[in-house]
């Protein structure tokens, strides 16, 4: 394979006096083939034109989590990342530091606010009441995605429920908890649980799967936290908004096939709750997107009783189509 | 000025389990780190981890192993100990939750290792390092242990008496220097791969805490036995499991051949570490290789099998190689990959010097002697983790905290400074960084000769020197890498010397050490450890030399090694 020129334009954030970062960008020319990985032209740069670069990376070999970086507007790990992959039709691969987290300097970030979080689900195996005695593989099975998670940053980074609410606990916490909450020694499922189903954790997530693609290990975040919603209604764990909405879409769909979005509202955030969004309902109403209140039935009503009878007898756990993570 | 009863340096698999002992025996332990627990290369350990769990295997037998796969220059009563503990270490990791990969009935899978006479290595798919590493990491929050993130040790402080008064430290993030008293320091700093060009190991493992020992008087052991893996990928040297062996991997040559057949008739690809490597240099040596690589070959086992074994190891090889290992053979070559040497200890984990103690990769107690059996070294971690730990948990009980003189931080601060500041005299760190581990590959690798060694040795004035003139661009206070880097490399050189100059001065081939002009074992003269000490007034590494610590078993005899 012949090399190529590439141009790394590269955020670089400096500290100053102030205590402020301030950002510029700044180009740097590399020649490489197009599966030389982003890491090993970040250290080329660092080697040879600029010393002062500064990134984290430590194994090389996508499993210390030391390396996720805004690469091409998403965040991967650099050391996983060939630059063929990336770079746009002019060659210019544009390098940043993870987001939704403060910068210290060029492309590392205060990992701090990340690992907080992370010790929030009290993320260690408890002795309790729910132990069961006997370890299978099946159990394991169930677990094997969430338990590669490298913590890397990369879903937190890339999180858009992040973006617009810093409380949110976040893809990575989740996916840890559903590791214990899925663990046959573990001693405190239910408690663990109704600690998730307080507001900012498992139903604040969106669902919008952006973790599912950012994850380099496979780990799909989004599929853990439905299974882990799944498992907190299971257990009666049906106050707050977020619950609600889900029994309500659940009832409107097994009673219509259709969901009436009018009264959905209501009976996710109660009264007040609505009339605080009145002034939201209002703009709908002048662009003409105010749904009917009144409830109509789909066609078909028999055949999705069916679907609902063999979901009873064979309740599944969640299974995201999420699209395969592809080699880079 | 802070203190602890303990300070642990390194937050690897040796660290952390020290740590978790100290906690338990009601002491005052802190660990410094310089990357967050979670990046430790531990995590990057693939195959497993060895312990005889099943009934139809023994405890004796991974001893006799072990003793035999060190080429007879391990130290049997820590060999021993280690095989004794391992059921119960496993179980206890097993207990914290970690997720081992499991057979019918619950009971914890094992595979097949090189050098082993069972199949009696743990694993969870291929990566157990990983889920060892989190499982550490998870109790360690659970006792909520005092972690110094992203602190680097840049110096071990003695008193005038000798003894261990705590560690000067430097905060990446900040660039503040500061001291930390303790009545006892316990390394925990990992290897030293980057001595060599091509390795497995991460940029981080830079082997300070031996450099730091040597310096402060501690001397290091068999510093000239450094494992070459015989399956690093050839590009990165980006390690691939033996466990992909264990699962019934070939290695072929440019022919096709499975070309291990003409060296270990009966293990084949499954022989000893250094037996592997030594055949594939061969190979290449001899032209039947491609490009400096010979073959890893997963084909035959089919797609499923490796889909559900060797995950990582197919994502590894198709990230970093370009290859497919369903449908091609992996490229790979003898890559420097684990240090046999390290702080001398005994079977404790007690150093000779007073309040010093050192753990895994970083320490010699020697369970490995001249080569390690893939799968003791997590062991090694896990096992005197938690003994050195309970060890200094003691050991502290009856002591007190030592002077530690101020002059020490401003001495550190000084040397940071003069790094900083240095004129541009065209040294970059990264091209003399280059320029010493090239001449370590090339005089100090599988195969060793006189001459190679000599003129590793006649390099090292040269490289010293070289090292008072590299020139920084990074002259910021907060998280400078460059500085540290630099740090690191002068740690790197030392090692260097350590390494050459025992492999120099040892007259015979064992285990790993391989020397074209003295192809056999000389158990007579050379049954007996290299010590390396730093002589200040010289500067440069003198040697000397210790009995093994032998138990006179029948069994333990030495013998020829075949496979
Ligand atoms: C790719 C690879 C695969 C392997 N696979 C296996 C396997 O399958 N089975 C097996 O038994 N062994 C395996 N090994 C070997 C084994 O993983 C290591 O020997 C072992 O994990 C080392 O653990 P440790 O705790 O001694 O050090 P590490 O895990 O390397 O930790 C070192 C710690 O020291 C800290 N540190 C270093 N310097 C400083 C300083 N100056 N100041 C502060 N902190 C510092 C670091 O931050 C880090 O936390 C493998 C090794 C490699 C490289
Ligand atoms: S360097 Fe470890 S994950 Fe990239």
């Amino acid at each position: 394979m012949s090399a190529k020129h590439y141009t790394f334009r590269i955020q670089r954030n400096r500290k100053g006096p102030d205590g402020r970062i301030a950002s510029r960008w700044v180009d740097y020319p590399v020649s490489a083939t197009e599966t030389t990985t982003i890491l090993t032209l970040l250290e080329e740069i660092k080697g040879d034109q600029d010393g002062s670069l500064t990134f984290r990376q430590s194994c090389r070999s996508a499993i210390c989590g030391s390396c996720a970086m805004k690469i091409g507007g998403r965040t991967r790990l650099a050391c996983k990342t060939h630059v063929g992959s990336v770079a746009n039709a002019d060659g210019v691969v544009v390098v940043a530091p993870q987001a939704n987290q403060p910068v210290l300097k060029d492309l590392a970030i205060d990992i701090g606010p990340f690992f907080e979080r992370i010790h929030k689900i009290q993320p260690h195996l408890e002795d309790g009441p729910d132990t069961d005695a006997v370890l299978e593989q099946s159990a394991y099975d169930q677990v094997n995605h969430v338990t590669q998670c490298i913590m890397c940053g990369s879903c937190y980074s890339d999180c858009v429920m992040a973006e617009v609410t810093p409380e949110f606990i976040g893809p990575a916490a989740l996916a840890k908890a559903f590791r214990f909450v899925s663990d046959p020694r573990e001693g405190q499922k239910r408690r663990r649980l109704e600690q998730l189903s307080h507001p900012h954790m498992m139903w604040s997530c969106a669902r919008c799967a952006m973790c599912v693609e950012s994850c380099p290990k496979d780990v799909k975040p989004m599929e853990a936290i439905v299974k882990l919603r799944t498992r907190g209604l299971a257990k009666g764990l049906d106050a707050g908004p977020g619950p609600k909405h889900a029994l309500a879409f659940h009832q409107d769909i097994q009673q219509t096939g259709n969901l009436n979005e009018f009264t959905l509202m209501m009976r996710t955030v109660g009264i007040l709750g609505t009339l605080e969004e009145l002034g939201t309902a209002f703009h709908l109403m002048k662009k003409w997107k105010i749904p009917s209140p009144l409830p109509h039935k789909s066609a078909g009503l028999a055949e999705l009783a069916k679907i609902y009878e063999i979901l009873e007898e064979h309740p599944l756990d969640v299974e995201t189509k999420a699209k395969e993570v592809v080699p880079e | 000025m802070q203190s602890h009863d303990l300070i642990i340096v390194g937050a690897g698999l040796a660290g952390m389990r020290a740590a978790l002992e100290g906690v338990k025996a009601g002491i005052d332990v802190a660990i410094v780190t310089k990357i967050h627990p979670l990046r430790s290369h531990s995590c990057a350990a693939q195959g497993g981890i060895n312990a005889a769990i099943n009934p139809q295997d023994s405890r004796d037998s991974h001893a006799f192993d072990t003793v035999k796969g060190a080429d007879y220059i391990g130290d049997e009563d820590a060999i021993e100990l280690m095989c004794h503990e391992a059921p119960e270490a496993i179980l206890e990791m097993d207990r914290m939750g970690t997720p081992f990969s499991r057979i019918e009935g619950g009971l914890i899978a094992q595979r097949a290792f090189g050098g082993a006479s069972f199949n009696r290595t743990c694993y969870a798919a291929d990566r157990t390092g990983q889920v060892l590493l989190h499982t550490l990491w998870e109790q360690l929050v659970k006792a909520q242990v005092k972690v110094y993130e992203e602190c680097s040790v840049m110096r071990l402080v003695t008193d005038r008496e000798q003894a261990i008064a705590g560690v000067v430290a430097y905060d990446i993030k900040t660039g503040a220097v500061f001291a930390l008293r303790a009545k006892a320091v316990l390394m925990a700093t990992g290897g030293y791969g980057r001595v060599f060009l091509s390795n497995t190991n991460a940029t981080t493992n830079t082997g300070d805490g031996m450099a730091l020992a040597l310096r402060a008087g501690a001397p290091l052991a068999d510093m000239e036995f450094v494992q070459f893996h015989p399956t690093g990928l050839r590009t990165s040297g980006v390690l691939v499991t033996e466990g992909a062996r264990g699962e019934g991997g070939y290695l072929i040559n440019a022919l096709g051949e499975r070309f291990m057949s003409r060296y270990a008739p009966n293990k084949l690809e499954l022989a000893s570490r250094d037996v592997v490597s030594r055949a594939e240099q061969t190979e290449i040596i001899e032209g039947r290789g491609i490009n400096g690589a010979v073959f890893l070959d997963l084909r035959h086992l089919g797609a499923d099998k490796i889909l559900e074994r060797l995950p990582q190891i197919r994502q590894l090889s198709l990230d970093l190689e370009g290859v497919d290992a369903i449908h091609a053979p992996i490229p790979i070559r003898p890559t420097a990959h684990y240090s046999m040497g390290g702080i001398r200890t005994d079977k404790y984990g007690a150093s000779p010097l007073h309040g010093l103690f050192a753990a895994g990769e970083a320490a010699c107690v020697s369970v490995h002697g001249a080569n390690r059996l893939g799968g003791n070294s997590l062991l090694d971690t896990i096992v005197f983790g938690r003994i050195t730990g309970s060890h200094c948990a003691r050991f502290v009980k009856g002591e007190k905290l030592r002077d530690f003189a101020a002059s020490e931080v401003a001495a550190v601060k000084g040397n940071l400074d003069t790094l900083k500041s240095r004129p541009d005299q065209g040294v970059r760190p990264i091209a003399l960084h280059h320029r010493m581990a090239a001449a370590m590959n090339l005089h100090c690798g599988v195969f060793r000769t006189v001459e190679g060694m000599r003129e590793g040795v006649s390099e090292l004035p040269g490289l010293r020197e070289d090292y008072q003139k590299i020139h920084l661009d990074d002259h910021a206070d907060d998280f400078n890498i460059d500085l540290l880097r630099a740090v690191e490399l002068g740690h790197l050189i030392d090692l260097a010397e350590c390494i050459v100059r025992g492999a120099l001065a040892r007259e015979e081939s064992r285990g790993a050490h391989s020397r074209i002009d003295f192809p056999e074992r000389d158990d007579a003269v050379w049954r007996k450890h290299t010590l390396s000490h730093w002589d200040g007034a010289k500067g440069e590494v003198i040697l000397s030399h210790e009995p093994v610590r032998t138990l006179g078993r029948a069994e333990y005899a030495p013998k020829v090694r075949t496979y």
